[in-house]
């Protein structure tokens, strides 16, 4: 078991397969904000709104009463956001499911990473010790949020251009 | 004699207990799939999720912070004398059992247009989020049976209802349902699954007939059909949450309803996630 602090600066000795546990401050967020934050990137607007990518994990969940859980990752404003917010400073994207093979490619290339863990929100919300909605508030669960966790469980699906999916068959 | 307040009272607890609760059947299937993975990354994923349903069984917090969509089933005793306001109260029901859990808030705002694009945004009440339209069966006695099943979203992604040209061979339309499942169980990323299938003559009734499966499901109860499909599904080593493993589905559910002459049937698939099936039942007698 591998720990990672959030924001994180180091160099990355992560593959395929390795079990971690995640503690910090991270983002999340899911279909109706993350493509917001990506304009915020490409206008250069991330700071004036109280979001620094540098060394940040993106958590592709709602944040709400119900707790927190992954969404599948692969829907298009997700999976779309994954490479623009990397090529930001992003270090980590930590959803569910498989991802195509183009965004792999982006990945490696920004030195991005890309975490899976169960959809156990019982488990997961439990990990977590505060939540604050960071920008568009007014979206509710899909609002970007910034939360605590403590010893968040994951596994690495995708690192350095590999990806653990790719035994089964990969799936563009 | 049922009160409609005692309705709304226990069709609350039935959608806790729905979101929260796994069935002794369903959870001794997952037990005997961790089991048998070998794969150190699959037996973890499958020992969180097990570890997960403990908590939200002890805690009555939900299972997945999708907390699904409520779709009502109605069996009617042909007997039974439907108490007025029935529906009104069940709908209520509803609407508590969401407050109580509490479910994610995930009611959209606005009218047809608004709601689609979701401009409006979300409603803050989690009861804001409507019932599917009632399903209803008749079944004999005076009694009344609701079953609230909770629909998480990822599954609706990966459903998929069309018709299939039987060439007379009911083996030709396993086959081509098991062709279906394996892609759409691979991009699912909560996996393991349980599929239901429902069989019928036009869209609207497969895809009836297939929460109709699901409602009926038991996890130990297989037929050799049902059996098939999991096997083979589970031959392409997709494991939970796609980690490779043994365990790709846990059981499948079939309905076959009535047919029409003609050379195809239509089959409505859905790959229930790995918290679901997410249900609970409650009956009540009419006759004083």
């Amino acid at each position: 078991m591998k720990k990672i602090t959030i924001p994180f600066f180091d160099e990355c000795e992560l593959y395929p397969g390795d079990f971690v546990e995640v503690t910090g401050k991270i983002y999340c967020g899911r279909d109706a904000v993350l493509p917001h934050i990506v304009e915020m990137a490409r206008g250069g607007t991330l700071a004036e709104n109280g979001v620094d990518l540098n060394g940040a994990l993106i958590f592709h969940t709602a944040v709400s009463c119900a707790g927190i859980a992954p969404t599948t990752t692969s829907k298009p404003e997700i999976e779309g956001s994954m490479v623009p917010l990397s090529e930001h400073g992003a270090k980590f994207h930590l959803g569910k499911g498989r991802i195509s093979k183009e965004t792999i490619e982006g990945l490696r290339k920004n030195h991005g990473y890309f975490l899976i863990v169960p959809p156990v929100a019982a488990l997961l919300t439990a990990k977590m010790t505060s939540k604050r909605a960071v920008v568009h508030p007014e979206f509710g669960m899909e609002a970007f949020f910034e939360i605590t966790v403590e010893d968040l469980p994951a596994i690495v699906a995708v690192a350095h251009g590999e990806s653990i999916f790719a035994e089964q068959g990969e799936q563009g | 004699m049922i009160t409609i307040e005692q309705i709304t009272q226990d069709v609350a607890r039935l959608v806790v207990q729905a979101s929260s609760h796994w069935s002794e059947d369903q959870v001794a299937c997952w037990q005997e799939a961790c089991g048998r993975e070998e794969l150190p990354r699959a037996r973890w994923a499958m020992e969180q999720f097990l570890k997960n349903a403990e908590a939200a069984d002890r805690d009555q917090s939900p299972l997945c912070d999708d907390t699904g969509t409520p779709h009502p089933f109605l069996e009617i005793g042909d007997e039974a004398v439907l108490p007025a306001g029935f529906l009104e109260a069940m709908e209520a029901g509803i609407r508590k059992g969401l407050n109580d859990l509490p479910a994610r808030p995930m009611g959209v705002r606005g009218d047809d247009l608004e709601r689609i694009s979701q401009c409006r945004g979300l409603y803050d009440e989690p009861g804001m989020l409507m019932p599917a339209p009632t399903q209803i069966r008749r079944m004999p006695g005076s009694r009344i049976r609701l079953t609230v099943l909770m629909l998480g979203g990822g599954p609706e992604i990966r459903s998929k209802t069309q018709a299939i040209y039987h060439m007379h061979s009911y083996d030709h339309v396993f086959e081509e349902m098991i062709q279906w499942a394996i892609p759409q169980v691979a991009a699912l990323g909560c996996q393991p699954c349980t599929l239901s299938f429902g069989l019928g003559r036009t869209a609207v009734e497969a895809s009836s007939l297939s929460l109709e499966a699901i409602k009926n499901g038991r996890y130990d109860v297989q037929s050799d059909v049902e059996k098939r499909i999991t096997d083979a599904v589970n031959a392409a080593n997709i494991g939970p949450i796609g980690l490779g493993g043994k365990t790709s589905v846990l059981a499948t559910f079939i309905k076959v309803g009535n047919m029409r002459a003609s050379g195809f049937r239509v089959v409505s698939m859905r790959p229930h996630c790995c918290m679901e099936s997410r249900k609970a039942s409650w009956e009540w007698e009419t006759k004083a």
